[in-house]
């Protein structure tokens, strides 16, 4: 019994081994026969392309590196607020969904059940050329200002491709949260509800109190799944015009031929990416546990 | 106080209804121009199939929605029933050798595919490839021997840690690199295969979690009735597993149907890809909004037509209903 057990694991890594020695050398052929080679001494060269959106001085002669930087910088810019935004959204329509007032409630339940049926990269798309090019120029009181060339709010500068990916990212993603912000507080036991209105509190304070803690267990796990979604999302920038990383090693890679290697980096750079996030949820998920035991 | 607070909700909520209504009326009635609809209906459907073959593409989903029909209506008769899972199987790789030029038929190559038959199609296809290679993967997880068990993980968590626009734009462009030099396959299967590929990581993962749902009593009992492991496996273990991950798979599946627009972005003709051609196209210019309504229409009911058949299996394969 052991001894087939490890000639089918001899044999499992035979086949891996082979097939992957198959591809490699298939590239390898493909390599030579296009004079390419492997080497990321490319990486060094002045990009030449202009970036539309820079959180640090870019010019078309820094290097691809740098020009990488800053679309890594984009995205993750992009992600933060929408990661803060889209939990906001989805916790109000989540706990929306429970509400007493019939109107909200089915309004929540609406936008759920829209927004999850029609691709994100549609929605963004629509945001973008119907929603924010179709905005007339407007000032609302003086510190916020709208108009298809951007949007002014108290001194910051946001870009229309920004906004609209933003927006697109926040709706798409909040749906989803909505959803498991409603399966949490179902998951809470009803005599607690009865328990907080007993004591004389009110539905917005025992909520926030009482029942979102409860809830907070069950929803963390799925809520990071969502955040690690939204990350990934944020690559359909490119369909709106958006310096994000993905458009920027497309670029990259368009123009240098190296198609290998750029995979290789985006790879690495949304491992590093998932990391922070995961990295981060899997903290608060100990605080949060931590501090539910401790009150029992 | 509450109940005002209540009213006061109601009454903002009602106004803000009204105010989009309103808007959307006003449009509809005096600003709308359906026409970069109605005037390319066959763009949307078939893409750009020469004309006189465009039969081909719409029997092929004709055959689609009838099936859907039956499935939803749920025959009667016996042997209709049974082969109902065979044709839901069958169905893609026949619609793929269909339009390519099966039967004799002129061959059509799959650069003048697509429309809502591409979306269809590759939905289908990838679907039909990536739920047995994520069922492959979810028991190579769960294997007892390292080797397997780690070389899945490891595929399975590198894909799910990349985005699928990258996915599919390097398998545009690598899969070729990896090819020896002579094969060559066209953009749609490749594309195909890059879906499936994709999507098999996440199905593997929703496998796993029903497989993990299955009491380690039922591999017991099957034994003891002198199942062999594999026996035990496929008659016992897995259907149940995939009853417990059908939910999930369902988000899947809708999921994948979702993402195919994606390839608009690489070029593809397909459903929201032939909407940009239509829109870079100067007699519809600026008609975003109604290509966008009507894309948003057609898409949520594929989604939601999808979602009923996966109810509708649910309950079938419910154990409490076929015991009664």
């Amino acid at each position: 019994m052991r001894q087939r057990r490890l000639l089918v694991q001899v044999g499992v890594a035979a086949v891996l081994i082979g097939l992957l020695a198959l591809l490699v050398n298939n590239l390898a052929v493909n390599l030579i026969r296009t004079g390419l080679g492997l080497g990321f001494g490319w990486l060094g060269r002045p990009a030449g392309f202009a970036l539309a959106e820079t959180a640090l001085p870019y010019a078309p002669s820094d290097s691809y590196l740098w020009a990488l930087t800053i679309g890594w910088l984009n995205s993750l810019k992009v992600i933060a607020a929408g990661l803060v935004l889209a939990t906001v959204l989805g916790v109000a329509a989540g706990a929306a969904r429970s509400s007493n007032n019939r109107l909200l409630r089915s309004l929540a339940g609406g936008y759920v059940a829209l927004i999850r049926q029609v691709p994100l990269l549609l929605q963004l798309l629509f945001w973008y050329f119907v929603a924010f090019l179709g905005l007339p120029s407007v000032p609302i009181g003086g510190l916020i200002r709208l108009s298809n060339q951007g949007i002014q709010l108290l001194g910051l500068n946001l870009s229309v491709e920004f906004c609209a990916v933003l927006v697109g990212l926040t709706v798409f993603t909040g749906a989803s949260i909505a959803e498991i912000v409603r399966g949490g507080i179902n998951a809470v036991p009803r005599g607690q509800w009865e328990a907080f209105r007993s004591l004389g509190l009110g539905e917005g304070l025992g909520l926030r109190r009482i029942v979102l803690p409860q809830a907070l267990p069950a929803i963390l796990p799925a809520l990071t799944s969502q955040y690690l979604n939204l990350a990934k999302n944020s690559t359909l920038a490119i369909a709106v015009g958006y310096a994000d990383l993905y458009a920027v090693s497309d670029t990259t890679i368009t123009q240098t031929g190296r198609a290998i290697e750029g995979f290789l980096l985006l790879l690495l750079s949304f491992l590093l990416l998932n990391l922070l996030i995961s990295g981060g949820m899997a903290a608060f998920n100990r605080a949060v546990l931590g501090r539910l035991n401790r009150s029992r | 106080m509450n109940r005002w607070l209540d009213r006061g909700i109601t009454l903002l909520l009602l106004a803000l209804l009204g105010w989009a209504g309103w808007s959307m009326l006003h449009w509809l009635l005096l600003g709308a121009d359906w026409s970069v609809v109605t005037t390319n209906l066959p763009l949307y459907a078939v893409g750009s199939f020469p004309a006189d073959q465009r039969w081909r593409p719409l029997l092929w989903m004709a055959a689609l929605i009838t099936l859907t029909l039956l499935t939803l209506v749920g025959p009667k008769h016996g042997w209709l029933r049974r082969w109902l899972p065979l044709f839901w199987i069958v169905m893609a790789p026949l619609g793929l050798w269909f339009l390519a030029g099966g039967l004799g038929l002129l061959p059509v190559g799959t650069r003048s595919w697509g429309g809502l038959t591409l979306t269809l199609l590759l939905t289908g296809g990838s679907g039909a490839l990536a739920l047995p290679l994520g069922i492959l993967l979810a028991l190579g997880r769960r294997s007892d021997l390292p080797v397997l068990r780690w070389s899945s993980a490891a595929y399975i968590e590198l894909m799910r840690a990349v985005p699928l626009i990258a996915v599919l734009f390097f398998g545009q462009l690598l899969i070729p690199l990896f090819l020896p030099p002579g094969l060559e396959i066209n953009r749609v299967l490749r594309a195909l295969v890059a879906f499936a590929l994709f999507a098999a990581a996440y199905i593997a993962e929703d496998v796993r979690g029903g497989l993990q749902a299955i009491p380690p009593t039922q591999r017991e009992a099957a034994a003891v009735l002198g199942l062999s492991p594999r026996q035990s496996l496929q008659l016992v273990v897995l259907p149940q597993a995939l009853r417990v991950a059908l939910p999930s798979l369902t988000n899947q599946a809708v999921g994948l149907l979702q993402n195919t627009s994606l390839m608009a972005i690489l070029g593809l003709v397909e459903l929201l890809g032939i909407s940009r051609s239509l829109l870079a196209n100067p007699a519809f210019i600026g008609r975003y909004l109604e290509v966008y309504l009507w894309l948003a229409a057609v898409y949520w009911l594929a989604c939601t037509a999808m979602a009923l058949l996966a109810r509708h299996l649910e309950v079938q394969l419910d154990p409490a209903r076929s015991a009664s």
